[in-house]
């Protein structure tokens, strides 16, 4: 009596779960396009499988792999209207890429100059195209000076950075500061040694 | 320990429609800043749409009715450990590179069910059109 109905189950089941795996088999077929970058730069791409590869390399330009059992198509450049159609919704919410920024100090200094002061506007128009959340702010020495005071110092110089942009709107919870003292300069010198690119403060808004 | 080595790959930017992410095995509504982490599957359904931002800068954003794993997302500059592969099942994906693409050339790999791509650079469409429609 109990097994009557578990044969019908598996009945039904069997013949469904082999149409799943012939279909998922032969009909997904994948179409990659290389697209321009934001500044016009067109980059590469390779698509393979085990049958072959082609590459990509120009603007708007395809191929199609519709089974393991074929190699990728030839690549064939599209319709710039037409690549747009079809990945309209995925481009329209494709967020603008992050960005980030360097600000320099003088020596000893946390004092902002004019010139950094003209950036951080900069900074803020990119906080408010993004609707940013989520900005990074790390402050840096150069090589010269005990470790403390390095990292005292770089940690002032992020939080001067920090103050400004709250100071012009920016929530501070969506700030995150770090301060690395003479730790991953930019430019690598021997310790004691002063080096001008490397006082200064990262600002990443993403 | 395996709980431990999971990172954080990124985080959502912007969603419209039924869009979630699938966590092992659970299925919870993608939010604005919620975290993303290796393992994790970014889902859509019908009206359903989604952009994230991942770790080392890339952008990547997701149309309707697609099913996307990050399965690998390792962004250890300072150890040199850099690769991000994604395996989409089905649907739309535009991505553009970010710095594990710049500093590996070959770190960066989207699988689907009939390629991989190898992407040195830098701004691509994926589509994998849905078995079932």
């Amino acid at each position: 009596m109990r097994y009557k109905p578990l044969l019908r189950i598996q009945k039904i089941t069997l013949p469904l779960v082999l149409l799943v795996l012939l279909m998922s088999g032969c009909a997904s077929t994948t179409q990659v396009v290389i697209l321009p970058d934001p500044d016009g730069k067109v980059g590469a791409l390779e698509v393979s499988n085990v049958k072959g590869t082609q590459t990509l390399n120009q603007a708007w330009q395809a191929t199609e792999s519709a089974s393991v059992d074929r190699a990728p198509s030839a690549p064939k450049i599209l319709e710039e209207k037409q690549v747009r159609q079809v990945f309209r919704e995925a481009l329209e919410a494709a967020p603008i890429p992050p960005v980030s920024f360097i600000i320099y100090f003088k020596k000893d200094s946390s004092a902002l100059s004019p010139e950094s002061l003209a950036l951080l506007t900069k900074v803020i128009d990119a906080v408010q195209a993004r609707k940013s959340t989520d900005i990074i702010i790390s402050g840096y020495t150069d090589a010269v000076g005990p470790v403390d005071y390095d990292r005292r110092l770089s940690l002032q110089r992020a939080k001067a950075v920090a103050d400004i942009l709250v100071a012009k709107g920016v929530d501070r919870q969506n700030i995150q500061v770090t301060y690395h003292g003479k730790s991953n300069p930019l430019v690598p010198t021997r310790d004691g040694v002063p080096e001008p690119r490397n006082r200064r403060v990262e600002i990443t808004v993403r | 320990m395996a709980a431990a080595a999971e990172q954080r790959a990124g985080f959502v930017k912007n969603v419209s429609g039924e869009a979630f992410i699938e966590r092992n095995k659970v299925i919870t509504a993608a939010k604005v800043k919620g975290e993303l982490m290796e393992n994790d599957v970014l889902v859509t359904g019908r009206s359903g749409s989604m952009g994230v931002i991942l770790q080392d800068n890339s952008v990547m954003s997701i149309g309707s009715n697609t099913r996307i794993a990050i399965s690998k997302f390792v962004f250890e500059p300072a150890d040199e450990k850099l690769s991000f592969t994604a395996q989409i099942k089905k649907g739309t994906v535009v991505y553009l590179t970010g710095l594990i693409a710049k500093l590996n050339h070959s770190g960066v790999k989207f699988d689907t069910p009939t390629a991989v791509c190898g992407v040195r650079g830098t701004h691509f469409a994926i589509k994998v059109e849905d078995p079932f429609h």
